[in-house]
């Protein structure tokens, strides 16, 4: 009797710690996931920018992806120094940089009509790093390593647009600063 | 000391392992519900719409994570998601539908269609979305498997399928009233 309470004690905790454990730590597993698609099947390792094309129904990286954006992904890592984040963006359509955490908080966003310009530039450290660089926005991570995000809008699919707007998408650099 | 025997630390294992699992099962099962119930979303007829994306609760974390991984913040872009009919009936390709009304004011608008497993729906013409810029505002949305001369949605064959409106840097009053803005109605067409 007091075996079969024990046992029963034992499974009513284990459930509630492991169904509680994975709603914590479901978005980190999702993110991991993701991260060894990229570096796996994608040969994206981290610091490194991919060049998405417009999502079509073969595109099954990420759930919901909108058609009319091109993306821009990395992993960052930063803990071999900062990362200088360049490009010469659209003037004329929406586009977006964001950054989000390893359990996948959007913890920073700005579009195209916050920034002063569409010269991109942008310097992404780890916050206990004080850099004093006069051209470019510094941006604090709140942790080491993360995922950016570059949306570019595109509501016109022609041919030419798509061809301009993706000479754009190429534009966008990342680099480590020496 | 007997409890530790070789049968007891099979029980126990056992027992360990099916229960991890359970927990596991029941809050992969349960998120959809729960994150409803907790109110997290907020609902405005069949639509749904998920505020507060950097939300620090768990429950909406992970159900943000599950169906919408790396969506933006929702000061900057709302997602309105339906995947039901202004009768309650589950979308599916099997019927044609119209979206009746506008979508709320925002600098971008845009319908897109996902199935089941919330990736873009396959269909010939390779046309997954509506936005602002390519939507004629003289005729209704159809969502249909088969052609149609305006506005056309293309559902492809999906038993199941859901329809998210997003909108990027609405203006303030859709904030202020996400429960009651007008949303359009999908209604069924009768075949």
């Amino acid at each position: 009797m007091k075996k079969g309470l024990t046992y029963l004690l034992f499974v009513g905790l284990t459930t509630f710690f492991s169904y509680n454990l994975t709603i914590k730590y479901l978005p980190n597993f999702i993110y991991g996931v993701f991260h060894y698609k990229m570096k796996n099947d994608h040969n994206i390792n981290d610091n490194e920018l991919k060049f998405y094309n417009l999502p079509n129904d073969k595109s099954k990286v990420v759930v919901m992806p909108n058609p009319d954006f091109l993306y821009v992904v990395s992993f960052y890592d930063l803990r071999n120094g900062p990362l200088n984040l360049t490009g010469k963006m659209p003037d004329s359509t929406y586009w977006s940089i964001s950054f989000y955490k390893s359990n996948t908080i959007n913890w920073y966003v700005k579009n195209d009509k916050e920034f002063k310009d569409n010269h991109l530039n942008i310097v992404l450290s780890k916050s206990t790093v004080d850099l004093d660089l006069n051209s470019s926005t510094i941006i604090k991570s709140p942790d080491e390593k993360g995922v950016i995000l570059i949306r570019i809008l595109i509501e016109k699919k022609d041919e030419e647009s798509i061809k301009f707007y993706k000479s754009i998408q190429k534009s966008i650099s990342l680099k480590k600063i020496l | 000391m007997n409890f530790f025997n070789r049968n007891n630390y099979l029980i126990s294992l056992t027992l360990f392992l099916i229960s991890l699992f359970t927990g596991s099962y029941l809050a992969i099962s349960n998120l959809k519900s729960s994150t409803e119930k907790r109110n997290l979303s907020i609902k405005n007829g069949n639509w749904i719409v998920n505020p507060k994306m950097d939300l620090k609760d768990d429950y909406q974390r992970a159900y943000i994570a599950r169906i919408g991984l790396f969506a933006l913040d929702d000061k900057e872009a709302l997602y309105f998601l339906s995947s039901k009919d202004d009768k309650g009936r589950l979308l599916s390709s099997e019927y044609d539908y119209e979206l009746i009304g506008l979508a709320p004011k925002g600098r971008y608008w845009s319908y897109t269609l996902y199935g089941d497993d919330y990736f873009l729906v396959k269909n010939k013409v390779n046309k997954f979305g509506i936005n602002k810029e390519n939507f004629n505002p003289k005729h209704n949305i159809i969502i249909s498997s088969t052609e149609q001369k305006n506005n056309w949605l293309p559902s492809g064959n999906e038993k199941q399928f859901h329809i998210t409106l997003r909108l990027y840097n609405p203006s303030e009053k859709v904030y202020k009233n996400l429960e009651s803005i007008k949303l359009p109605i999908i209604r069924r067409l009768e075949k």
